[in-house]
């Protein structure tokens, strides 16, 4: 009984690990996503810094910027 | 009114997430409501050994209400922004823009943007552009090696 036991709590160790391995992933969080320049000179430039926030449990990876 | 939103791309996985930003251009930057931004795009660029490192700007209130005036974002690692709180009917007011330390020696175009507190909570934004050369030389530097040719 004592065999079955502890093969039973080995399975389900390893299940959490595996399940963990799992949920393991990155997450991107931008707490302001939205920029009102409001009235802004013709042929000028003009810029804002928008953070990006990296909040899951593995490295988050920018592949590409699209400008839209 | 302009609208863009870019996208980007993560490994997280799902749909893109975007930000997006928006802005009313103007064509005609002396005749805006309720404010006059004079100048309304600042340079503070600097061609010689005399360093340029504040620019004063006018705000003329134009309306006929007193408006106050919230500072909702610049670029703190460039410069900073005096703005008074406030401007009353047909008063104008004067805020200054002062490069950071680490600024002066940089070239940049930035901006920075304030909110009036009229119905609309209109939003301006003035550009800030400095370009840097010949910090060092000092004026006359070019000019006095053409003049014996």
């Amino acid at each position: 009984m004592s065999k079955y036991l502890t093969v039973i709590t080995v399975l389900l160790l390893l299940l959490l690990v595996a399940v963990n391995g799992v949920m393991a992933a990155p997450r991107l969080l931008i707490k302001e996503s939205s920029f009102d320049f409001g009235y802004a000179p013709q042929n000028s430039k003009v810029s804002h810094k928008f953070w990006l926030y990296s909040t899951g449990d593995d490295t988050l990876k920018i592949l590409k910027v699209v400008p839209g | 009114m302009i609208k863009k939103s870019p996208k980007i791309q993560t490994n997280e996985g799902g749909t893109d997430k975007m930000v997006r930003i928006s802005t009313h251009v103007i064509e005609r930057p002396d005749s805006t409501y309720p404010v006059i931004n004079t100048p309304y795009k600042l340079d503070m660029s600097q061609f010689t050994g005399k360093q340029v490192t504040r620019k004063t700007l006018r705000i003329t209130n134009v309306s006929d209400e007193k408006l106050d005036i919230k500072l909702v974002d610049y670029p703190s690692d460039y410069f900073t922004v005096d703005l008074p709180g406030s401007v009353k009917a047909g008063e104008t007011v004067e805020g200054e823009v002062v490069l950071v330390e680490n600024a002066i020696q940089k070239s940049f175009e930035k901006s920075f943007t304030f909110e009036l507190s009229d119905e609309q909570h209109s939003r301006f934004t003035i550009p800030v552009k400095r370009t840097v050369r010949n910090i060092t030389g000092g004026i006359g530097t070019k000019t006095s090696g053409n003049k014996g040719k």
